[in-house]
């Protein structure tokens, strides 16, 4: 029997930063099988199915569906060669009937004009019917749970007569209980033939869902294992790697160390929620070290980013700025205390990319760049022309930031959060999408940081970037903290270990409120 | 020095590069006038020749034509200024008339104070304009409505209080019209260039467009401003507090047309008529367009847009076309305008320098 889907030697290159997102991935899945692509955030998974998928076109290397060769260009050739996806956020539209949504651009048609509705019920209500979904054709989408919405992405699909599968990490919004419900529907659908791959990296389900699981790491394929001959620490290891890749330079920890920024029983639930997004997290940075968190997409770094910079206010817990307590202040009024941020977002948070360089390097500065209220033009000029050559960005002043390329415009974020830091300083995802030789100009300014004596918080999905340069690392998950690590514990700890507190696998202190 | 000297250059050539795409526009739009006149015309070239010269033809016209450019200049420019900061203000027709009402009757009343009241007038006009405009700020500011359907809501109410007031508690039973008593003859401002009806609140809108300049791109508040109407995450993230630059700039930019409508009563209506400022706050909307929401060249667009107005009028008194002739080639300006695919000509030249 052909295969479903073959690729072979897949590289895509990511023009703006030449980061090799994937390199040359060869990926194969059997006609009727469920397949678990696996892999730490940015190790390539979503571009290589965005590649099958017709998102991105690959630099080179061939896919063949069904045995023959294609070429797929838009998401439109895709789905003409029976490949769908249901992305991780949903694409629906929220006042439109289960039927309407599903037969959305392939509709029924009366005499080939009017909207057939009646038609395009039966045939939404048969597909349900057969799969034994929970909806019904005429419940309007925006009255349905998060899991029934999947369902209506799945009906999609297969109306569509969908052979191939992808499915962007289905189970993440979902609870328990639906992720069991959808698990059925998946394994009903690869009994009847069609072909799936789940994008995830949750250990459990892969082993609970799985023939197969593929494993990528750095852009490269690590490679493809029957899953029931695999346990999952294998897997972690698999998913992490052995060796620590990555050495940074460091100097011997200041002498004199006190807590800068210090987080007690911190915790934060979204608006109607009852499960926190952010539970009860307690620790202390210290002047002179650096304290990283790590920890896997959706698991709470992203919350504790919008906390430290005053984006996010706390439920409950106090967060104390050397001896006063900042819980409730926003950002402008962190700034005034001498927050410093480096934000994952570098894009639409960390600048204005239609203003200048100069504009955009001044913002937390402005008040010390002008008097009586006017700006003092040939001040801030020289200012960032020193800056810009320091921190050798290729760039000038006037040019709207938005023309540099990725790494460039990282560089004049950095030179400006480093202008303004007084004692603390926090930096997440500091390298993401970053090539080699900027990602370690980034560490060195961030180690100096800390030579100067500065309390660096970074946050990083990176677990490369956090074991290389962290003094003390927090590993989040669920929003909790499950490890902490003192120095000692850091140069001894291995990334399968650290991989089992960020997977959830493992616990070393007592989760509150939870068995795990 | 020679650095400095380079960067003028540098801007010069931007500048020029910049209004490429904006004469492509007007060179279309005449060609489009000239088509028109062909069709609709039994005498194309007279009607023509009216059209383009009649605006300049004497001093009365072309000062009319420039007094008629005087409140546009304060729209624009208020419209600018919101659009700087993210916010768009369609209420441009009540903050303009309301304002112009107030500073109508605080006038009234201050009869005896002479230049000092007629100082306290134009503030009243300019701080009801504020006001309206402020609501709307407010509004967005504690409960996230948008203040682009509020201000023009909010501003249809006005329009028809104020005719109210002028027809029913304020009106003027000595006169015919449908308006106020007249203000006193103290508080007027100068005529220039006689016989027209130009003021020397063209001076005191030139003065505007200078400060709204230096306000937008030399001072620290103005460019907190422009950073929070660029990107508001980012300006959040910079410290600035967002909340103000959600009512201010729209609050600044409904004194403008406040005081705009209020200069005009003081320098041209001296009454304030029923509907004297109907479709003023539309075109001032419109020559901000134009602008491109750029403060500097208000002037230029309302100029512009002045002229193609007085010129339809003498068009249509001298030769066989009718005045909605000007409203089509208006219509083709803004058509084109707004068109990004024109606006790139000049765009791509300037990367490529």
């Amino acid at each position: 029997m052909r295969d479903a889907v073959e690729m072979a030697g897949i590289v895509k290159i990511y023009g703006e930063t030449g980061l090799k997102a994937n390199d040359k991935v060869d990926l194969t899945l059997h006609k009727g099988e469920i397949l678990c692509l696996a892999g730490e955030n940015g190790a390539g998974k979503t571009t290589l199915m965005k590649v099958l998928y017709g998102m991105e076109r690959p630099d080179s290397g061939t896919i063949r569906i069904d045995g023959k060769e294609v070429s797929i260009d838009t998401p439109l050739t895709a789905s003409r060669l029976g490949i769908g996806m249901v992305h991780q956020h949903f694409m629906l539209i929220d006042d439109f009937s289960v039927e309407q949504n599903v037969t959305l651009g392939k509709e029924p048609l009366h005499y080939g004009l009017k909207y057939d509705a009646k038609a395009a019920c039966e045939q939404v209500d048969k597909v349900i019917k057969n799969h034994h979904f929970s909806i019904e054709a005429r419940q309007k989408v925006s009255s349905l749970a998060i899991g029934q919405k999947q369902q209506v992405e799945i009906v999609k699909m297969l109306y569509r007569d969908v052979e191939i599968l992808i499915l962007d990490e289905p189970t993440a919004v979902l609870t328990e209980q639906e992720t069991e419900a959808l698990f059925v529907t998946l394994r009903s659908l690869a009994e009847r033939g069609k072909s799936l791959i789940l994008i995830t990296h949750k250990l459990h389900e892969i082993k609970a869902i799985s023939n197969r699981v593929a494993i990528m790491r750095q852009g490269k394929m690590v490679g493809s294992f029957k899953t029931s001959e695999v346990s999952e620490q294998e897997i972690a290891r698999l998913i992490m790697g052995q060796t620590v890749s990555l050495t940074v330079q460091r100097s011997i920890t200041p002498q004199k160390q006190s807590d800068v920024m210090t987080f007690r029983h911190v915790s934060v639930f979204n608006h109607g929620r009852k499960t926190p997004v952010l539970d009860k997290i307690s620790f202390s940075a210290r002047s002179g070290e650096i304290l990283g968190f790590a920890g896997v997409g959706g698991n709470g770094l992203a919350e504790l980013e919008a906390v430290l910079s005053g984006q996010l206010p706390v439920t409950s817990g106090s967060v104390q700025l050397r001896n006063e307590d900042v819980s409730r202040l926003e950002t402008a009024q962190l700034r005034k205390r001498g927050l410093a941020y480096i934000p994952a977002d570098r894009l639409h948070t960390g600048c204005a990319l239609a203003a200048d360089v100069s504009e955009n390097m001044i913002i937390d500065a402005r008040d010390s760049f002008s008097r009586y209220q006017v700006l003092q033009r040939e001040k801030i000029e020289s200012h960032v022309e020193r800056l810009l050559q320091t921190y050798q960005v290729k760039g000038s002043t006037r040019m709207p930031i938005g023309t540099l390329s990725g790494g460039n415009i990282q560089k004049v974020i950095l030179a400006r959060e480093i202008e303004q830091y007084r004692d603390y300083i926090v930096c997440c995802e500091p390298t993401w999408g970053l090539d080699v030789a900027s990602s370690n100009f980034v560490y060195e300014q961030i180690m100096h940081l800390r030579s100067l004596g500065a309390a660096v918080l970074l946050i990083s999905s990176n677990l490369d970037e956090i074991l290389a340069l962290s003094d003390r690392i927090v590993v989040l998950c669920r929003g909790a903290v499950v490890a902490r690590l003192d120095e000692n514990a850091v140069r001894q700890v291995t990334k399968e270990e650290m991989g089992n507190y960020m997977l959830g696998l493992k616990c070393q202190e007592k989760v509150h409120g939870q068995q795990a | 020095m020679d650095n400095r000297l380079e960067r003028r250059h540098a801007r010069t050539m931007r500048i020029m590069l910049g209004s490429v795409g904006m004469l492509t526009i007007i060179g279309i739009s005449l060609a489009v006038l000239v088509a028109l006149a062909l069709l609709l015309s039994k005498t194309p070239w007279k009607t023509l020749r009216y059209f383009f010269i009649g605006p300049m033809q004497n001093t009365y016209y072309f000062g009319n034509m420039l007094n008629s450019a005087i409140p546009l200049i304060f729209g624009g420019l208020g419209v600018s200024l919101a659009m700087r900061a993210g916010s768009f203000n369609l209420g441009g027709e009540g903050q303009l008339y309301g304002g112009s009402f107030v500073a109508t009757i605080c006038a009234l009343f201050l009869a005896p104070l002479g230049f000092f009241g007629a100082v306290v007038a134009l503030v009243a006009g300019a701080f009801t304009g504020a006001s309206l405009a402020g609501i709307s700020g407010v509004l967005r500011m504690k409960w996230k409505t948008n203040e682009l359907i509020t201000s023009f809501l909010l501003s249809n109410a006005v329009v028809l209080v104020v005719n109210y007031l002028i027809a029913g508690p304020f009106m003027d039973p000595n006169t015919n019209l449908i308006a106020t008593r007249t203000i006193p003859e103290s508080f007027r401002l100068a005529r220039i260039l006689e016989p027209s009806n130009l003021s020397s609140a063209l001076f005191i809108a030139i003065v505007a467009v200078m400060v709204i300049h230096f306000y937008l791109y030399k001072t620290k508040h103005g460019y907190e401003l422009r950073m929070y109407g660029l990107n508001s995450n980012f300006a959040t993230y910079g410290g600035i507090d967002p909340r103000r630059y959600q009512v201010i700039p729209i609050m600044l930019s409904g004194a403008l047309y406040g005081l705009g409508g209020s200069l005009a009563i003081f320098g041209t209506y001296y009454a304030c008529m029923k509907e004297f400022s109907a479709g003023m706050g539309w075109n001032g909307l419109a020559v901000a367009l134009i602008a491109k929401f750029k403060p500097a060249a208000v002037i230029p667009a309302a100029l512009f847009f002045a002229y193609i107005e007085s010129g339809a009028r003498s068009a249509m008194l001298h030769s066989d076309v009718t005045y909605e002739i000007s409203s089509i080639v208006q219509s083709v300006v803004f058509f084109l305008v707004t068109s990004t695919v024109l606006q790139q000509i000049g765009a791509t030249r300037r990367r490529s320098v």
